[in-house]
């Protein structure tokens, strides 16, 4: 192991440690709640960071799977079904929903999937406004509760840290297998793996069920946070701010979609309360990291990191490569595909 | 190379997995430890036992403490204009009177939610955990209404809602700790409208309004109104929220020809763009017309002026009525804002600072379920909404008026030409019996 390598995992060991403390640390219960907030968004981005940066499909539509999920368990606690039972509906909406966008989009590219996702996420937005005897219209459903074990803020805190290192960890796995290889083929050239004997279409599906069965269990996360859900939350806005996100954090990057997520849910929830033009900050904050740090602030600094090591040691590209965290194929990242 | 890397990765998976192992064990020895993090969540309710009890004591003199108020409203995004009206309407009402009422002091922060439901639940999550408010009041839209409402019901602290207008914010969701103290609900407000449209003779209706939740209840409440007293409405239309071409709707209504037609918007562009296809399409003298409260305000009659004389509208609202409770606050806002008339949304409120003020001066200091009980119990005999008081669901019960565009020292304001008094949110019919019916949508109007 390099000492590049062991430094990357003390980082994430100290990382890890510090989520699970955050509670003891003398912080108050609208604190933890904000953190459970960031890190729900931040599964929710690591999904769509998942599918644009391996498999270069930019998704306008993750808001609206989550948003089917909150629903499914809503309804289902309206009709005072058990958790158990919730959580099946939810998920099972979830991913019948993730099935309809998936068998709409496989065979589609660029600004075409990106058309496509925004079109079922509008159809989603659409029944959950208007199909009232099932989602109540505008006034969502309230009074959706979590199952008891997690009552407490903390307790569910730590349960989503837990469900945020299992998905960064699971997505990690998938990127790293052939499976992800072959998708990162997709991504780069379709027509070179169709001629290699790949059924291009069937990558894209699997990668989509992946990302779309996660982007569920988010919603899911977010419905136990908030007890509620109304049609604010599959609104074309929220899928547009996940790729805030992901842009903000890094494409493509293991911990971009934390730190995107972190980014923007405090200027969302903690800037507004002292400064009354927050989305302009946000926007700017946007456009700077556009000019300035096009891999994103992880991406990039990975990318200073590795330039300064380079002019310090003088060492050779190969040992460059292993230098830093970021997946070989982290190269592409600059090229922000959708 | 690659196979090194990948490898390497592998490596560091599995540690990585073994990391969040470890961690996940630390976290299950947590709960002994774990008392600490949650104290802080349940101080608000310690503290306000303690202010309570002096209240109960003797008459509040000057140090009567401070009452600390949450207001969220969304001050950017879509509704910022409306969000922004609810603010100035609370503000103008501690400036004018000063921000003492009973020897109390009332300390506000406001907070942004942009409209959106989870800001508005972290926002009211940081008034009552970090700041430690006694009250929260706002939001504005609906859903964003009841989300907060569901949360701060749940942690022991009252809620009230100057504008948001949601039948089941005091119906089906009503619980002792959220109270609707300046507008009225969806239904209600509209219900008197249908009465007095059949007791003026007409026997056929055409209703249009958008196609949500608000409009599903604007109309309900037109419809039962106006069929409980022989009226029929003939035809039902609907149109998607953020319409802006109205003309099909207008042939449509055309087409109904009916004896009058009922129009809903929600405030905002809707209005002026309904009015200006129906003005075009030469229906101003052959067609009966009533609007709701906010497709007739005064961001409509500023934007067509003279054009709109005379048209008839229905709001618990009116800013022409000759009162000095509504003169006074109308020359006060003026004041500070460039001459212009106040909307609902700044009675609204102006009338929730005015209920806070009203109750500090005859309890003093009161908060959690003694504010709501106080409140509950308080009635005004002359507010800027007229004569309202508190039902058992903690609605306002109050006056709505059919309102007529007059002209008055060169501005324009909606006049009541007929109110009607003590309107309540049951269009007639028992509690129980309008609640355990289906929620109003398209295909149920009641």
């Amino acid at each position: 192991m390099t000492r590049a390598q062991k430094l990357n995992v003390v980082g994430f060991a100290a990382l890890i440690v510090l989520l699970f403390a955050f509670p003891y640390l003398g912080t108050s219960g609208y604190q933890v709640s904000l953190a459970s907030t960031v890190l729900i968004a931040a599964i929710l981005a690591a999904t769509v960071n998942f599918l644009a940066g391996d498999g270069g499909m930019g998704s306008l539509g993750h808001g609206a799977i989550a948003a089917a999920a909150a629903y499914g368990a809503g309804w289902s606690s309206l009709q005072g079904h058990s958790i158990t039972m919730q959580v099946v509906v939810a998920m099972g909406t979830g991913i019948v929903v993730t099935l309809a966008y998936g068998l709409l989009s496989m065979r589609t590219n660029g600004i075409y999937f990106l058309m496509v996702t925004l079109a079922v996420g509008m159809v989603i937005y659409g029944l959950a406004y208007r199909l009232s005897s099932v989602t109540r219209g505008e006034n969502g459903i309230t009074g959706i509760q979590r199952p008891e074990m997690l009552a407490e803020p903390w307790a569910f805190y730590l349960f989503v840290v837990a469900s945020f290192l299992v998905v960064t960890l699971v997505l990690l796995v998938v990127s790293r297998s052939p499976f992800g290889a072959g998708l990162r083929g997709v991504r780069d050239s379709e027509s070179r793996m169709r001629s290699l004997g790949y059924y291009v279409p069937a990558f894209k599906l699997v990668a989509f069920m992946i990302s779309g069965t996660i982007a569920s269990y988010a919603g899911l996360l977010s419905v136990w946070h908030t007890h509620f859900v109304s049609p604010s939350s599959a609104e074309v806005h929220r899928s547009v701010l996940l790729f805030v996100m992901v842009i903000l954090g890094g494409l493509g990057t293991t911990l971009g979609p934390l730190v995107g997520a972190t980014i923007v849910v405090l200027v969302e929830n903690v800037v507004s309360n002292s400064m009354e033009r927050w989305p302009t900050l946000l926007g700017v904050i946007f456009v700077l990291a556009i000019l300035f740090a096009r891999a994103g602030l992880v991406g990039s600094t990975a990318k200073l990191v590795r330039r300064m090591r380079q002019r310090r040691a003088g060492a050779g590209p190969d040992d460059a490569a292993e230098l830093t965290d970021v997946p070989p194929t982290s190269g592409t990242t600059t090229s922000v595909r959708p | 190379m690659k196979s090194t890397t990948t490898s390497a990765h592998r490596r560091l998976g599995a540690l990585m997995s073994l990391g969040a192992a470890a961690a996940l064990v630390l976290a299950a020895c947590a709960p002994a430890s774990s008392s600490d993090p949650t104290t802080p969540a349940s101080d608000p309710t310690t503290s306000d036992a303690a202010p309570s009890d002096d209240a109960n004591g003797e008459t509040p003199a000057g140090e009567g403490g401070t009452l600390k108020v949450g207001y969220i409203s969304p001050i950017t995004g879509n509704f910022a204009i409306a969000g922004q009206e609810m603010v100035d309407g609370w503000n103008l009402f501690w400036e004018i009177n000063g921000s003492e009422a009973g020897g109390v002091t009332v300390e506000t922060i406001v907070e942004d939610d942009a409209g959106n439901p989870e800001l508005s639940l972290t926002k009211a999550r940081k008034l009552v955990e970090s700041d430690g408010v006694d009250v929260v009041v706002g939001p504005l839209l609906a859903n964003t209404a009841l989300a907060t409402a569901a949360y701060t019901s749940s942690v022991g602290v009252p809620n009230l809602h100057p504008v948001a207008a949601a039948d089941d914010l005091t119906q089906r969701e009503a619980n002792d700790l959220t109270l609707r103290t300046g507008s009225m609900s969806g239904s209600q407000m509209n219900y008197p409208g249908g009465v007095w449209a059949a007791e003026e003779g007409h026997k056929t209706a055409v209703t249009l309004c958008p196609d949500y939740a608000f409009g599903w209840e604007s109309c309900a409440g037109f419809k039962q109104g106006f069929e409980q007293n022989g009226g029929e409405v003939v035809s039902q239309i609907w149109y998607p929220n953020g319409t802006s071409d109205f003309a099909t709707y207008v042939s449509q209504i055309q087409a109904a020809n009916a004896d009058i037609a009922f129009v809903v918007t929600a405030g905002g562009a809707p209005g002026p763009d309904f009015l200006r296809s129906f003005m075009g399409l030469g229906l101003t003298d052959s067609q009966e017309l009533v609007m709701n409260c906010c497709g007739m305000d005064q961001a409509t009659l500023r934007a067509l002026g003279d054009e709109v004389l005379g048209f008839k509208s229905i709001s618990y609202w009116a800013e022409g009525r000759q009162s000095p409770v509504v003169e006074e606050f109308n020359n006060a806002y003026a004041e500070r804002y460039e001459g212009k008339i106040p909307s609902a949304n700044v009675a609204g409120g102006y009338m929730t600072a005015s209920l806070v003020a009203k109750v500090l001066e005859e309890n003093g200091l009161v908060t959690g379920e003694d504010l709501v009980a106080a409140i509950g119990d308080a009635s005004f005999e002359d507010s800027v909404l007229g004569k309202v008081s508190w039902d058992e669901y903690n609605n306002t019960v109050g006056s709505v008026y059919i309102r007529e565009v007059q002209e008055r020292d060169g501005k324009l304001y909606n006049v009541p030409i007929r109110e009607f008094n003590d309107v309540d949110q049951w269009l007639g019919l028992d509690p129980d019996e309008a609640m355990a019916r289906e929620t109003y949508s398209q295909s149920f109007q009641g």
